[in-house]
């Protein structure tokens, strides 16, 4: 048994992630009493139409958010109860609403710092309406074995340790949200645990009030005794010592009142708790509290540290006077365990997931990246450039010296070849449409292939196997391309030639050559079939695609990487063509009719659909 | 709960037709000379001069002079601004007229749990402690604005005759406005004077307290609560409370003179039963302190420093029920950080660390902070099983 809440309190959730994450804790207490899930429905218009998803154990739920509590009843008439975990300024509003509801009964309220006088006139409408208003600042109600309303309780682990998927012999009343956890944990460790506890807030002005509570713990025959936890400020406790002291009650109190340290501390000093003040000339005093309550003839120990034998000593005697039974020995064993996280169990080694994907070059899951195995601060601090993070990347070793000036310069010389060309064109184009700048560069790189900047990859590809399987045989080797391949990749320009050399081509070669000490030994070769080809033909030169290839090949590069140069360089290019387009507000490109040969039929009439 | 000072309270009572002496709040004593030439009220007027901070028993400290002529104002003033009272300096001075009046009367309004409580008394000044018995009380209850009639009834019970009583009741009416629609918790007008040849009334000081949780909705309160303790906030506390402001959660403190336990406690319920627990075992708290919510470890690492610079300390007691959902790993290595960066600093020496707590993450954040023994520091920690505040049984006794 219980009070308050128990298996058919059903729920609305009002406000935004905090009520989200109540309900995931709330669903975890589902989950080890075996009840259905308790939160029906969330309110909170911005994020009204989604859906949160929440576990009970190993079974998800997907629970609607709605504009308004109305919407929320119309289609969830279960709905009994409301939580209300909005801001301070928008909580009163909310629970005026779900007070005037038809169907909910309890709003319990976690919002603090919500207004005194909005706090009053809550209470005093929930009174007024034969409603209970919780809070503000409670951090919930617990029923053991029932229904957990909001975080009380704290982790999976603790509701086990206090024993709350099933129900004890004592009720407990705090006004602080933290103690009614310490509470509910001595209750367990001294006696069998508890039924029902409610956390009232720690508010000048609570909605409800311990006379309420202790009249609910009087009818519940479970209860045998109640843990009050109370502290200076306000009358609550006194009042609490006059219901006991009236007349014979059924039940036991044990109380522990806070802030009998006032009486030597500086006057008006604040405590956590904005209704912990002393009023004039003691009235609200702790020793006035404890005097009464002690009077009353509750067990009112000196400490909070007391608490625990004050408890022991109620068990025993309620024990002897055979009002409870022996507690059972429970297995834990026989408790459900929250189904774990993958990640957790692949921790603990129970589990082998197969991977999705395999990298081999970099990893970010630490403080920065890292490129296969170096952070990239360290490669910045020591010197390293791009052209070495890229090396790394796509080649997984890093470059000397020498080699990495030879990668940028490749990539430097290779950056943009004018607005014409089919990628630069491209890009232009859609810069011109008015598309954004990713779009429009990728419009320019599907250009890349047979026609255009793709023959880098089979250049070196082809001078490769020349070198390989006819390396002091070039006419074997021409032989074998035209039989296997077609033309030679990399050979051949349309409008330059020996006589009128690719000035890139010089530079590159010469560079290469005279500036470094590098063995080349595949640049060499296509040199040497040059000399062959352009002996047939002037214009059959080595070209700019043939020498990076040939020059990649002999940087040790992968064959696969070679075109990963013209598609990096460009991009570069086709960036400053769209943001050049785009800073000058080009206008739309449409071809003009001039340029296009209308090679179509004459104008014809359409036949009838046969 | 937040006191504010005489001159925002003054603007309030203006503003809602309570009538007030003319009044000037200066920071700099020839700003009052400068008023007195526009102001014809300060030159023809007997003045007084009061310290506008919060400072308990002015007059003893003779920080209210009356009875001056702005000369006498002036000089008043330019002895009391920057004059050092304990940890406090005399910042502003409010400069009011000296009603000459021939009675005083005592109005004040009170909230409680069903509405308000309104006071009234023939006996006002300082004589109405005397007289407490001759106060009469009407009960306002929620939603409810008393008729003047009401109002007029309770004057008269409380003494006051014909034309006075009426206007009391006037003057009460809008007291009340003031104090339902300013979100007040209590308002105190001691006295309220009457001079009797142009029956004029004036409320010649004001106690006010209103309730800080509502600023959201007075746009006018340009003003910041005060010191409730009886004395202005340390820079320490003030830094705490400037974090407490920023952060989700909370992290409050205050200080102590010469105490010897320091308390770096978790919850607004748990941290009161520690400090009762040290006053009750003969000892001495050097502060309150106390960290909810979850906040962040970076507050509760500021909290930590700020505890441990707290002078001649010698436990700190870092206590805590078990907690709901305020994560006990991430909020202890914000105290861990805090006690390393203190003693990097020097401080600790010879001070005793006594821990308990459980909640979120309780095993992990008790195994992070007792490795801190094998750092030189004399730490002993006790997890859920020890009865909350024993450890400061513990601690009197070691």
């Amino acid at each position: 048994m219980s009070i308050l809440a128990n298996k058919d309190t059903n729920v609305v959730i009002i406000g935004g992630v905090a009520g989200v994450n109540a309900a995931k804790r709330m669903a975890q207490f589902d989950f080890l009493v075996n009840r259905s899930l308790s939160v029906q429905a969330f309110v909170y218009p911005p994020e009204s139409g989604q859906q949160k998803e929440i576990y009970r154990g190993g079974e998800l739920n997907n629970i609607s958010v709605y504009a308004s509590l109305k919407e929320a009843l119309q289609e969830n008439p279960q709905i009994n109860t409301a939580l209300i975990y909005l801001g301070a300024s928008r909580a009163a509003q909310s629970a005026v609403e779900c007070l005037e509801s038809e169907n909910i009964k309890l709003v319990s309220m976690i919002t603090e710092g919500v207004p005194e006088k909005d706090a009053k006139k809550l209470r005093a409408m929930a009174i007024k309406k034969g409603k209970m208003f919780n809070g503000p600042s409670s951090i919930g109600i617990m029923s053991a074995g029932e229904c957990r309303l909001g975080v009380i309780g704290g982790e999976f682990k603790n509701l086990k340790l206090c024993n709350l998927y099933r129900a004890g012999s004592f009720g407990v009343l705090t006004k602080s949200g933290g103690l009614s956890n310490e509470t509910m944990w001595l209750c367990a460790q001294n006696g069998n645990g508890v039924t029902s506890a409610v956390a009232i807030g720690g508010d000048s002005y609570p909605g409800t009030d311990f006379v309420t509570y202790l009249e609910m713990f009087e009818k519940d025959p479970e209860t045998k005794a109640v843990v009050l936890v109370g502290e200076v400020g306000g009358t609550l406790e006194e009042e609490a010592a006059e219901w006991l002291g009236a007349e014979k009650r059924r039940i036991r109190l044990i109380a522990a009142i806070g802030g009998t340290c006032q009486e030597v501390l500086p006057q008006g000093m604040k405590f956590g708790h904005a209704g912990a003040k002393e009023g004039k000339k003691g009235l609200g005093s702790a020793r006035s509290k404890i005097n009464a309550l002690r009077e009353a003839g509750a067990l009112v120990p000196d400490t909070f540290g007391g608490l625990s034998k004050a408890i022991k000593q109620v068990y025993d005697e309620l024990l002897a006077e055979g009002s409870i039974k022996p507690e059972p020995m429970v297995d834990e064993a026989i408790l459900p365990e929250l189904p774990p996280k993958v990640q957790e169990i692949m921790k603990q080694g129970d589990v082998i997931v197969e991977p999705l994907i395999r990298t081999t070059i970099s990893d970010d899951r630490g403080e920065e990246p890292r490129y296969v195995g170096y952070a990239a601060s360290e490669l910045c601090e020591k010197g390293y450039g791009i052209e070495d993070v890229l090396a790394l990347l796509w080649n997984k070793k890093l470059p000397s010296r020498e080699e990495s000036e030879i990668i940028k310069r490749i990539v430097m010389i290779s950056a943009d070849h004018g607005p014409a060309v089919s990628g630069a064109f491209g890009a232009i184009l859609g810069a011109c449409a008015g598309i954004d700048m990713p779009q429009a560069v990728s419009a320019g790189m599907t250009m890349i292939g047979p026609r255009f900047g793709g023959a880098v990859t089979n250049a070196g590809k082809y001078f490769a196997h020349g070198v390989k399987e006819f390396p002091n045989d070039i006419p074997g080797f021409l032989t074998w391309m035209k039989q296997n391949v077609g033309p030679v990749p990399g050979i051949g320009h349309r409008v330059k030639s020996l006589k009128n050399p690719d000035k890139r081509v010089k530079y590159l070669v010469d560079y290469v050559q005279n500036q470094t000490t590098l063995h080349m030994p595949c640049l060499e070769y296509a040199l040497e079939v040059e000399k062959v080809t352009t002996a047939k033909k002037d214009n059959l030169i080595l070209n700019v695609d043939g020498t990076i290839g040939c020059i990649l090949v002999d940087l040790d590069f992968p064959e696969q990487s070679l075109n990963g140069f013209f598609v990096l360089a460009r991009t570069i290019g086709m960036i400053g063509h769209w943001i050049d387009q785009t800073s000058q507000q080009s206008r739309l490109i449409r071809l003009y009719d001039y340029l296009i040969n209308y090679a179509v039929k004459d104008e014809r009439e359409v036949p009838e659909k046969k | 709960m937040a006191k504010i000072l005489e001159g925002p309270a003054m603007k309030l009572f203006n503003k809602w037709g309570i009538p007030v002496p003319n009044y000037v709040v200066i920071m700099d004593p020839e700003r009052l000379l400068q008023l007195g030439e526009a102001n014809k009220w300060l030159r023809d007027s007997k003045l007084v001069v009061k310290a506008h901070e919060a400072i308990g028993g002015r007059f003893k400290l003779g920080l209210v002079k009356i009875d001056l002529n702005l000369e006498e104002a002036y000089e008043a003033a330019k002895e009391m601004l920057g004059r050092q009272i304990g940890t406090a300096e005399i910042r502003q001075v409010i400069v009011a007229e000296m009603l000459e009046h021939d009675a005083e009367y005592y109005v004040s309004i009170a909230g409680n749990r069903d509405g308000a409580e309104l006071l009234v008394s023939n006996k006002g000044g300082i004589d109405i402690e005397d007289n407490w018995d001759t106060v009469k009380r009407l009960q306002i209850p929620l939603d409810v604005t008393p008729t003047i009639e009401d109002l007029t009834k309770i004057a008269s019970s409380a003494g006051f005759e014909g034309e006075v009583a009426e206007r009391v009741a006037k003057i009460a009416s809008r007291l009340i406005l003031c104090f339902d629609n300013e979100d007040a918790q209590s308002i105190e007008i001691n006295p309220l004077v009457i001079r009797n040849s142009d029956m004029r009334f004036a409320a010649l000081d004001a106690v006010m307290n209103v309730d800080w949780d509502a600023r959201f909705r007075h746009a006018d309160w340009d003003f910041k609560p005060v010191s409730e303790i009886g004395r202005p906030f340390t820079e320490a506390e003030q830094q705490i409370m400037e974090i407490d402001a920023r952060i989700k959660g909370s992290v409050k403190f205050v200080e102590v003179p010469g105490g010897e336990i320091a308390l770096l406690t978790a919850g607004g319920g748990a941290s009161v039963f520690y400090s009762d627990a040290v006053v009750a075992r003969g000892g001495t708290i050097a502060n309150y302190a106390e960290y909810s919510g979850d906040p962040s470890d970076w507050a509760v690492e500021a909290l930590t420093e700020t505890i441990c610079q707290l002078p001649n300390i010698k436990h700190i007691i870092v206590g805590g029920a078990i907690a709901n959902f305020t994560d006990v790993k991430a909020t202890f290595s914000g105290i861990i950080n805090g006690f390393r960066a203190s003693k990097a600093s020097g401080y600790l020496e010879g001070v005793k660390i006594w821990v308990r707590r459980g909640g979120p993450n309780e095993n992990q954040g008790l195994a992070a902070i007792k490795k801190l023994a094998d750092e030189g520091f004399d730490i002993h920690v006790y997890d859920r099983t020890m009865p909350m505040t024993d450890i400061v049984d513990l601690a009197l006794k070691a």
